[in-house]
């Protein structure tokens, strides 16, 4: 029996409203926490970052594209990860140990207890040995990555050994750490795909901290908390990645408080470090890009070496830099960037290059008055450059006219297989992707690469033997001298200008988040931790 | 009216095919090879080989163009070369956004537009009027992209009222509050156009003989404007909102980027830099259709207000 006033008589007045209102505020305040952080605390912690893509493909083994790997890393494990900070490096992850035992050969031990969602059970040796051959045995367009694996060794559930055909050193740079490097169930591939090929975007299972909540296409993929998961929490309940392709609407997003983790151009840098937004870091990181003037040795009118050095002297990269990336771009000395082996301190001609030199290999080449054709990207920044670049080659005579290139278009301009194009191509504007390893720069210069992604057609005997014995040297110090002797060649024979390797910088609201990023900036959402 | 409808039926048909194949070989003949682009740098000839014989590349032109067709009449669009999943899931899942963005951008600009214009027209030569016209071609002139950055940056960042991108993460008032911003954006440069063009065609109608007899019966203001000026002055006006759509699509692709919309504008732009031929196509087919599906309903309605229409085709 009642007396007609229920316990659960939940009605709220204006009065009583305000009450409570006034005693949750008060409780909030007595704790020492601002009102914004309390109803942060209360939502969850969930970290809304932008990518500039949306995903298309959740299978390492044929992984494309950096955007994809960023989640990758979330929902699988690998045998080791990039490290965070401002140095290149690797730390363990599902592995409990990996040594290199012979040039050959590297054991690794797994750590117990990492477990396949959706009862596969628990990730062992058989599973490394299945995530790695399969790269090879399917033709996987990423299988350059293994380099020379020839297997991999099961020793016991969890102790394997990685067997090499020949020494291949990018391994622990680009390989065991990246996208090929993700570790996924055997049985489970299995099951789903039947011959263990690629399974696009249906992922079987995770072995990750985090598993793909909800998958909205061209808007935002959901990452949450794994409840299998056995390794160390993850700092975030819940990952928003979104997708917003424009850098600016990214920055917009920031502002309006829509993300607290975003990538900002080079153009606004200079803006948010001088009026940032509130509880902002603002990091500037650099990127592994490399943007370089690249000139078709084959094309008639740039046979001539006097006639590509000319050019090369004309060009004044600093100039270019202040007009393309508002001077918040460094000069590249090669296609290595900072920090990597193989970086080279300075390049061989001077940044600023020099006007009568340019004048006088133009008249040693008899090609006063030349007219030239240059292809660029349709990019604010590089097709800034390339009109900078015209103004610059008009100093000595020389005519350049600027073809803007949609990306389908450009990227297929000096393939042998896309028809006579690559005949045509005289100059271009190039801006590669790049992974921390130098083999990946140097690798598509080769004489084997004419025609395919060497457009400039340079093709050089010692510069091949340099590319093929570099991966398989150990020692940093010879290793490096191997990759500065490969640039040199490749300025050397007059096809190439570096201009840059960009700039990758971020900023993130610190009173959401601590970020944790590779060296140029790259987000590794699975270590990012909330404040 | 039926055989009316009968051949404006027959001529959308035709006008979506001739469409269609007029951008299939338009998009074939610019340079660009998908498989370079979704293999990347390290795919091999044999893998490159292997994709063009999967996409079909290797066909004549016209035998791709009938195999599209055909695949279409069985309800099949094809197969996105990145995800592997049906076109027509990939299109139908983001036509839903581009079509409310565009409905309630027209909408809420006739709905300012059209009383607007019929207020300048009745106040013709008076302060009010002269204002709406600057006003009116104030909005034609600025470009929408302006107006969008504008509202982006008052409304989201300086204010935070609104949010600054998406399309909401469901809920009916979650989607309003995302759909403002990018609404208005795509949809002012049309109230100052639709205000015009209802203004100029009410200014005819009311000198028009049978609206003086009306007003020489005594017949009130009100029932003149509403009864018999409006619906004859509106036929200009729903011919250009049907016409308007197609304003509209390519409105919408500037507004999916700069909101971070999902949409088919931002679709067709990422699969025509990608070389993604079977979203193009599947994109290509899915907005030549509504195209003609609006102005066919346009043309209907017409027909309907204005028997003389009718036997105009």
């Amino acid at each position: 029996m009642t007396d007609g006033k229920s316990t659960t008589d939940i009605s709220l007045g204006r009065r009583r409203f305000m009450q409570a209102g006034a005693a949750v505020g008060a409780g909030i305040m007595a704790n020492g926490m601002p009102l914004g952080q309390a109803i942060w605390a209360a939502e969850g912690k969930v970290l809304r970052a932008r990518s500039y893509a949306d995903i298309n493909k959740l299978d390492p083994g044929f992984y494309q594209n950096a955007y994809n790997v960023d989640v990758m890393n979330c929902i699988y494990s690998k045998l080791i990860k990039y490290k965070p900070g401002r140095e290149w490096g690797w730390e363990l992850q599902a592995a409990e140990e990996i040594e290199q035992v012979d040039p050959t050969h590297i054991r690794f031990r797994l750590r117990k207890g990492i477990m396949f969602t959706g009862g596969y059970g628990e990730m062992t040796a058989e599973d490394v040995k299945f995530s790695f051959e399969r790269i090879i045995e399917h033709d996987s367009p990423v299988k350059g990555d293994w380099g020379p694996l020839d297997h991999v060794e099961v020793e016991d559930d969890y102790t394997g050994v990685i067997v090499l055909k020949k020494p291949f050193v990018p391994l622990w740079n680009i390989t065991l750490p990246y996208g090929c490097g993700h570790i996924v169930s055997k049985k489970a591939v299995m099951e789903k795909t039947g011959d263990g090929g690629d399974f696009g975007m249906e992922p079987p299972c995770f072995s990750g901290p985090y598993v793909i909540d909800e998958w909205k296409p061209d808007q935002e993929v959901i990452l949450t908390r794994n409840p299998e998961w056995t390794g160390p929490k993850p700092g975030f309940d819940k990952i928003r990645v979104l997708k917003i392709e424009d850098p600016k609407t990214g920055e917009t997003a920031y502002q309006a408080g829509d993300i607290d983790f975003t990538h900002i151009t080079l153009s606004s840098m200079d803006r948010f470090k001088s009026d940032p937004p509130e509880d902002t870091v603002i990091e500037d990181h650099p990127s592994l890009y490399y943007i370089y003037l690249g000139m078709n040795q084959d094309h008639p009118k740039l046979q001539d070496i006097n006639v590509r050095r000319a050019v090369q002297w004309a060009v004044n990269v600093p100039q270019l830099l202040d007009a393309g990336y508002f001077g918040q771009a460094e000069v590249a000395t090669g296609f290595v960037a900072p920090g990597l082996t193989g970086h080279r301190e300075k390049a061989l001609i001077p940044p600023e290059g020099d006007l009568d030199k340019a004048r006088d290999y133009l008249k040693k080449a008899g090609a006063e008055g030349l007219s030239l054709n240059l292809d660029v990207l349709n990019e604010t920044p590089l097709k800034t450059m390339a009109e900078m670049m015209q103004a610059q080659l008009s100093q000595i005579g020389v005519n350049l006219e600027v073809s803007v290139q949609d990306p389908g278009s450009f990227w297929t301009i000096g393939m042998e297989s896309e028809g006579d194009r690559w005949k045509k191509m005289q100059a271009i504007i190039q801006r590669f992707s790049m992974v921390p390893d130098p083999y990946y720069a140097t690798t598509f210069f080769t004489c084997e690469q004419v025609g395919v992604w060497n457009w400039e057609r340079f093709c050089n005997e010692r510069f091949d033997e340099l590319n093929a014995e570099a991966v398989t040297v150990n020692d940093p110090e010879k290793r490096s001298k191997m990759y500065h002797e490969m640039q040199d060649l490749l300025e050397n024979s007059g096809c190439y200008r570096f201009l840059t390797h960009g700039g990758s910088p971020l900023m993130y609201r610190k009173t959401k988040l601590k970020s944790a990023t590779r060296p140029d900036g790259r987000p590794l959402f699975r270590d990012f931790e909330p404040v | 009216m039926w055989l009316y409808l009968v051949r404006r039926l027959f001529l959308a048909v035709a006008i979506v095919v001739l469409a269609v194949t007029l951008l299939f070989v338009m998009i074939h003949a610019v340079p660009g090879d998908p498989a370079a682009i979704i293999l990347g740098p390290r795919a091999t000839p044999e893998l490159k080989a292997a994709l063009h014989a999967k996409m079909g590349l290797d066909d004549p032109l016209p035998v791709q163009i009938l195999t599209f067709f055909a695949d279409v009449v069985r309800g099949d669009m094809g197969t996105d070369v990145f995800t592997q999943r049906p076109v027509s899931r990939i299109v139908l899942g983001q036509l839903p956004f581009t079509i409310t963005l565009i409905l309630t951008s027209i909408a809420w600009a006739a709905l300012v537009a059209i009383p607007l214009g019929c207020y300048s027209a009745i106040r013709r030569n008076t302060m009010i009027d002269k204002v709406t016209g600057v006003l009116s071609v104030g909005t034609i002139a600025i470009p929408s992209f302006v107006m969008a950055l504008y509202a982006l940056l008052i409304f989201a960042v300086l204010l935070k009222w609104l949010p600054a991108i998406g399309a909401g993460q469901g809920g009916l008032w979650d989607a309003i509050r995302h759909l403002i911003l990018p609404a208005l954006a795509v949809g002012i440069g049309w109230v100052g156009y639709i205000s015009r063009i209802v203004r100029a065609s009410m200014l005819e109608i009311l000198g028009e003989n049978h609206v003086r007899m009306a007003r020489a019966f005594g017949l009130p203001e009100r029932r003149i404007v509403f009864r018999y000026a409006l619906p004859l002055a509106i036929l200009p006006t729903v011919t250009v909102l049907g016409v308007g759509m197609a304003h509209l699509l390519s409105a919408a692709v500037f507004a999916e980027v700069v909101f971070a919309r999902p949409g088919i504008g931002g679709l067709i732009v990422t699969a025509v830099n990608t070389r993604n031929y079977p979203i193009v196509m599947g994109t290509v087919l899915v907005t030549t259709g509504l195209f003609v599906i609006s102005t066919t309903i346009a043309d209907l309605v017409n027909a309907m207000l204005d028997p003389r229409v009718r036997e105009s085709l």
